[in-house]
């Protein structure tokens, strides 16, 4: 099935990654050949089996991996395989799977250096303002261990480190692993609070259903290519798919599928 | 043990363990850092040591002015070693392998500071060597007050750099979580060589506090390589305060145990404590994993 872009008309993508080739070390390609798209203020969900390739998809655009071919553009800047420092400055901001505070350190400390690379004083105070708004919970915990807080917490505070230099696009890799239900919806809920102030999304998840339901495009990844792409509703309500890759009914548990 | 006896033994053992906080604070920042295992760290506390005393040799001048060559030097071959050395360790085996290769180079060390000064021993003759002050009722010597000075001077400069200044966030961030570190903007590679720096100019100072108050030769590092692990263990790997406060513990109880002992059995001590960490609480006592670190 070939693979195609977002559909379009919309408006110019903040994010392409075109027909982009990774791997690890000298092990076998994990992309082979991907194209996604980020328009402007979307959730843009990647779904699939373990091993897609989808967490890779966001080393390539966060620049932690170099690609071996393809290109990757930030609002239609080929920044191809410049390291994470440069593509922070063009905009894309990467949270981490699972815990990446900086455990012993406080909130305040947390939020600061996600404004590491800011000089403007004014700019950043202006920006704590605007995390703390955006994430309460921030603020109430600000001066308290990072390390110390619930794993839910914890995501928050990455969140907020990282919407501190206003990234164009934040690639969420998995925000929900290890959450129970009810911090989940809250995580997902932020999400959308992200978007809804201005931040486009990439998100990957395992747990494909909510985020699909959460996303407003999606793209469903099979061995390192897009295998299907298109608004999320559409991908939810699609039979073939929903069995394939989302479990079946709602209930039961993903099955991986290879080949 | 007497009251004044006591009292003295107590107040060496606070001039002893300041010292050793400072001589143990490169280790465990170089494990903090790096999850290196710095072997050569004692290696070049007395390569400082010998400068220092070939300075005075030479010029007459204060062994303690060597310190504006040693350090910064230190510093440079400290982040040399890291680039061109330690980076070159595969990240998988960097902890087991980098023992091996700071092991060579303390061994290297060791054979030139032989070569170039022979294996006699040294002492730095100074004017105030042989004096003491009397800190109530307690006799102290002048150069292990000197020493002890100096040695938290450098670790309070150490601990505000770390703790309020720009590189210390980026080293402290490059600890926790070095890839979300990197996420932020932070480089990395180069926080971790100037963070070797640093460990090593920690070692220009401490050789020079030590070359005050010890006969040195060229194979004494090993005589240090033991205790100073003993103290960082203790204190909990990466933890600067829990270094300088299982380093201030240590020293005042060797120095407790020395009057009943004597030197040799005191020095078990550090062992003993080693032993009892890792049984009890591997992390450390004063470090440990959600303790405030630096």
């Amino acid at each position: 099935m070939a693979s195609e872009p977002t559909p379009a008309g919309g408006p110019a993508p903040l994010l392409v990654l075109d027909d982009v080739q990774a791997g690890y070390g000298r092990a076998a390609m994990v992309l082979r050949g991907l194209t996604i798209e980020v328009p402007p203020g979307t959730v843009v969900c990647l779904v699939g089996p373990n091993g897609a390739g989808k967490s890779t998809v966001l080393k390539v655009a966060s620049g932690l991996l170099k690609p071996r071919s393809g290109r990757v553009l930030v609002d239609g800047d080929d920044v191809t395989g410049r390291g994470p420092q440069a593509m922070l400055a063009s905009g894309l901001a990467h949270v981490l799977q699972g815990h990446s505070v900086f455990r012993e350190m406080t909130v305040e400390e947390n939020v600061l250096l996600g404004a590491y690379t800011l000089r403007d004083k004014a700019r950043v105070a202006e920006r704590v303002a605007f995390v703390r708004d955006l994430f309460p919970i921030v603020g109430e915990r600000w001066k308290q261990l990072a390390g110390l807080l619930s794993g839910g917490q914890q995501k928050q505070v990455e969140f907020a480190r990282s919407l501190m230099v206003d990234p164009k696009v934040v690639l969420l890799d998995e925000p929900s692993m290890g959450l129970d239900p009810k911090t989940t919806a809250t995580v997902f809920e932020q999400v959308t609070r992200m978007r809804d102030a201005g931040t486009a999304v990439l998100l990957v998840e395992q747990n494909a259903r909510r985020a699909l339901e959460t996303a407003d495009l999606g793209c469903v990844l099979d061995l390192g290519r897009v295998h299907i792409s298109g608004p999320a509703p559409e991908l939810l309500a699609d039979p073939q798919l929903s069995e394939l890759y989302l479990g079946g009914r709602p209930a039961e548990p993903s099955l991986p599928v290879e080949g | 043990m007497s009251g004044s006896l006591l009292f003295q033994s107590l107040v060496l053992g606070v001039l002893l363990g300041g010292l050793y906080a400072l001589l143990a604070a490169g280790l465990t920042l170089y494990f903090g850092v790096m999850r290196v295992v710095m072997i050569a760290h004692s290696a070049f506390l007395i390569l400082a040591a010998y400068l220092a005393w070939w300075f005075n040799e030479r010029t007459g001048l204060d062994p303690l002015l060597s310190l504006v060559v040693t350090v910064p030097l230190f510093f440079l071959v400290g982040v040399g070693m890291q680039r061109l050395l330690i980076t070159r360790l595969r990240p998988a085996t960097l902890t087991m392998m980098s023992v091996l290769l700071t092991f060579a180079i303390a061994l290297f060390i060791e054979g030139m500071i032989g070569f170039v000064w022979s294996g006699t021993q040294r002492r730095v003759q100074l004017p105030y060597s042989g004096s003491n002050i009397e800190f109530f009722g307690a006799n102290i010597a002048v150069v292990k007050l000197v020493a002890f000075v100096l040695a938290a001077a450098s670790l309070g400069a150490l601990y505000v750099l770390l703790k309020k200044s720009r590189f210390g966030q980026a080293l402290r961030a490059t600890i926790q979580h070095r890839e979300a570190a990197q996420l932020v903007g932070i480089r990395t590679d180069r926080v971790a060589a100037l963070g070797f720096g640093l460990g090593l100019a920690t070692a220009a100072v401490g050789g020079t506090a030590l070359a005050l108050d010890a006969t040195i030769y060229p194979s004494l590092h090993w005589h240090w390589v033991g205790p100073l692990m003993a103290i960082i263990v203790v204190g909990g790997l990466g933890s600067i305060p829990g270094t300088a406060i299982a380093a201030m513990v240590l020293g005042i109880g060797q120095s407790l145990l020395q009057v009943e002992l004597g030197t040799t059995w005191a020095q078990t001590l550090f062992y003993v404590a080693l032993f009892a960490t890792l049984m009890l609480r591997p992390q450390g006592f004063f470090g440990g994993r959600l303790a405030q670190r630096f």
